[in-house]
C-alpha cells in the first residue's frame, strides 16, 4: 500500500479537474441535495460530540471490516491497519468540521482514489458510509433524546453530506475505471500494430483488426514517425488482417502513401485482395497512387529492389563436387 | 528572415528556418532563380526540416520554385519534411506532385548526383 | 496558471506565422499529440491566410475550452471582408487549395473535430473550429 500511495496516485487537484469537479459542479450538487448553510451549522454543532465517540466508531467499523473475507485482506498488515484507522478517524471528524468547499471535495476525491487504486470494490467502500450513518444516527438520537425533531434535523444534515460524499466516491471509482479501460485500449492498439524494422531502411507494418478513423490516424502517425526515427526508405504495410477495407480506410491509406512520399520514402501496400481493389476502384478511389503487391513476401522483394538489395532467388549455394 | 543558401559544387542548398513568412518564401524564389544562373547550378536542395507548417501558400510557392528552376536547367529536391507536417499537409489536400523528395540533405545530394 | 486565451490581429503575412505559433503554444497546455498540434497550426495558417487574401484584415482568437469533462481548443477566425457567396460550393472537396481559387475549407474541416462557418456577402465571415483532446 505504501508504494501505491507514493507513486501512482494522480494529484488530487489534477484529478478533480479531469473529473470536471469545479466550484460550479460542487454548488450544483449541494443544490440538488438541498444542502444549505443551516445544514453546515447543524453539523458543526455535532463536532464536539463526534470528538467524544470517534475512536469508538472507527474501532467498531474496522472490526466489521475484519469480519468479512472480502475486506479483511486489505487490512492484514497491522501497521497498515493502524494508519488507515487514523486516516479514517480524521475523515470521520471532518464530516462535522464545516467548510464543505473545494478542499473538502479534494480530500474526498483523494481518499476515493486511494481505495479504488488498492482494488477495494466500491460496494465495500460505500458500506462504510452505511456504518457511519447508523453509528452516528444512534448517538445523535441518544444525545437529543428530549428533542427528537432537532435530532432528526441533525441526522438529515449528516445524511445529505454523506450522500454528497457517496456521489464523489462513485465518480472517482468510475473515473478510475475509465482511465484503466482507456489505458488498456491504448496498449491493445499499440501492441496490435507494431512497426517492425526488417532491415536498415525497411519497415513493415502488418495491420490486424478493424480500423476506425481514430486507429487509422494513430497508425499513420506511428508510421510516419517511425519513418523519420528509423530513417526508413521503404515501408511495407500489409492489410491482409483487416476485415473491412471500405472507402474511408482506402482514403486513409492514400493519405498515408502521400505523406510517406513527401518524406522521401516509399509505401508499398500488400494484402489488398483483387476483389477489394475492384470495389474501391468502382467507388472511385484512385488506387493508381498506391503501390500494391500481392502478399507480404512480394512486398518485401519489391522493397529490396527499391533499396538496391539483390533479391536472392532459390538458387543452390552448395559446391558441386568435382569428382 | 532571409533563407540562407549555400553552394556546394553545382548544387545550391537552401535551409529554411521555422518562422517562414510569405515574403521570405518569395524572396527565396527570387534568390534561387538568380543564383541558379549565377552559379550555373544544376541542382537545388531545399531543406525544410525546421519548417513548422506546409500550407497552401508554401506548397504553391515551392512548386513554382521547382518549375522556374527546371526552366533554368536545375532539378529541385525537397528534403527533411517532418512526419507531422507531412500528415497535416495531406489532410489539407495538398501535394507536391512534380517535385522529388528525400529524407535528408545526404539522401537529397545522392539523388541529385544519380 | 497559464493563459487560456490568445488573440492575434491578422493584417500581414507575418501575422499568419504569429497566429499559428501562438495558438500552438496555447494548445500545448493540453494533451495533444505532436501530430494534432501540427494539424491545428496548419488549419490556422490556412484560415489566417484566407483573411489576408480575401478580407485584408481580421482576427484569430484561440481559447482553451471544456465541455463535459473533455478539454480542447477553439479557434475563431473572423473578418469584415466581402463574405463567401456560396458556402456549399466552398465546402466541396474539389475546391481545395491546390487550385488557387479555393479557400481550403474542406481541408481545414478534415483536420479539426468541429467546423462552423457563418458568412454573408457584405457582412464578413466567421469560422469556428474546435479540436478535442482524445481521452
Amino acid at each position: 500500500m505504501d508504494e501505491i500511495e507514493k507513486s501512482t496516485l494522480p494529484d488530487s487537484y489534477v484529478l478533480m479537474n479531469k473529473m470536471g469537479l469545479d466550484e460550479n459542479e460542487v454548488a450544483r450538487r449541494k443544490d440538488w441535495l438541498e444542502f444549505t448553510p443551516d445544514d453546515e451549522a447543524r453539523l458543526l454543532e455535532l463536532n464536539e460530540m463526534a470528538q467524544g465517540y470517534a475512536t469508538e466508531v472507527i474501532e467498531a467499523l474496522y472490526e466489521h471490516f475484519l469480519k468479512f473475507e472480502d475486506t479483511r485482506k486489505f487490512f492484514e498488515n497491522p501497521t497498515v491497519l493502524s494508519r488507515v484507522k487514523n486516516l479514517q478517524k480524521e475523515y470521520f471528524l471532518r464530516l462535522t468540521k464545516g467548510d464543505y468547499t473545494k478542499n473538502y471535495i479534494e480530500e474526498r476525491i483523494k481518499i476515493g482514489a486511494v481505495h479504488a487504486a488498492i482494488g477495494l470494490d466500491v460496494k465495500w467502500y460505500l458500506g462504510a458510509y452505511n456504518y457511519y450513518l447508523r453509528a452516528v444516527g444512534e448517538r445523535i438520537f441518544k444525545a437529543f433524546k428530549n428533542n427528537p425533531d432537532q435530532a432528526l434535523q441533525a441526522f438529515f444534515s449528516l445524511t445529505k453530506l454523506v450522500y454528497m460524499d457517496i456521489g464523489l466516491a462513485i465518480d472517482t471509482y468510475i473515473f478510475q475505471r475509465e482511465m484503466t479501460i482507456s489505458k488498456q485500449q491504448e496498449a491493445i492498439r499499440e501492441l496490435s500494430t507494431p512497426v517492425l524494422q526488417l532491415r536498415e531502411e525497411l519497415l513493415i507494418l502488418p495491420i490486424i483488426g478493424a480500423i476506425d478513423s481514430q486507429r487509422a490516424r494513430q497508425l499513420t502517425e506511428q508510421l510516419l514517425h517511425a519513418i523519420r526515427d528509423k530513417r526508413a526508405k521503404v515501408v511495407v504495410v500489409d492489410i491482409t488482417g483487416v476485415p473491412t477495407v471500405d472507402s474511408r480506410v482506402a482514403n486513409h491509406l492514400v493519405q498515408t502513401v502521400d505523406a510517406t512520399r513527401l518524406m522521401g520514402a516509399t509505401l508499398i501496400i500488400t494484402g489488398l485482395s483483387a476483389e477489394v481493389a475492384q470495389t474501391l476502384v468502382t467507388i472511385g478511389v484512385d488506387l493508381s497512387k498506391i503501390n500494391t503487391v500481392g502478399d507480404l513476401q512480394g512486398g518485401i522483394e519489391a522493397a529490396d529492389k527499391i533499396l538496391g538489395i539483390p533479391v536472392t532467388g532459390k538458387h543452390d549455394d552448395t559446391l558441386t563436387s568435382t569428382n | 528572415m532571409k533563407v540562407p543558401i549555400l553552394k556546394q559544387g553545382n548544387i545550391l542548398i537552401a535551409t529554411i528556418q521555422s518562422a517562414l513568412a510569405d515574403k521570405d518564401l518569395i524572396n527565396l524564389q527570387n534568390d534561387l532563380s538568380h543564383q541558379v544562373i549565377q552559379y550555373r547550378a544544376n541542382g537545388v536542395v531545399i531543406d525544410i526540416t525546421e519548417l513548422d507548417v506546409m500550407d497552401s501558400f508554401s506548397t504553391r510557392t515551392l512548386r513554382n520554385i521547382a518549375s522556374i528552376l527546371k526552366l533554368r536547367g536545375a532539378n529541385t529536391i525537397i528534403v527533411g519534411m517532418q512526419p507531422d507536417v507531412a500528415y497535416a499537409m495531406v489532410q489539407l489536400g495538398l501535394t507536391l506532385p512534380d517535385i522529388k523528395t528525400a529524407r535528408d540533405l545526404e539522401e537529397g545530394l545522392i539523388l541529385l548526383h544519380s | 496558471m497559464e493563459s487560456d486565451h490568445v488573440s492575434i490581429a491578422i493584417e500581414m503575412d507575418t501575422d499568419i506565422v504569429s497566429a499559428r505559433q501562438q495558438a500552438r503554444e496555447l494548445a500545448k497546455n493540453l494533451k495533444f499529440s505532436s501530430s494534432e498540434l501540427a494539424g491545428i497550426a496548419a488549419a490556422i495558417s490556412e484560415l489566417a491566410r484566407n483573411i489576408i487574401t480575401y478580407a485584408n484584415n481580421g482576427t484569430i482568437v484561440a481559447n482553451i475550452i471544456e465541455e463535459k469533462g473533455k478539454k480542447g481548443v477553439m479557434i475563431v477566425a473572423s473578418d469584415a471582408g466581402p463574405g463567401i457567396p456560396d458556402i456549399s460550393l466552398a465546402m466541396q472537396n474539389g475546391y481545395s487549395t491546390s487550385n488557387s481559387l479555393g479557400l481550403g475549407l474542406p481541408g481545414v474541416k478534415r483536420l479539426m473535430d468541429n467546423f462552423e462557418i457563418k458568412s454573408e456577402p457584405g457582412k464578413g465571415t466567421v469560422i469556428i473550429i474546435k479540436k478535442w483532446v482524445m481521452a
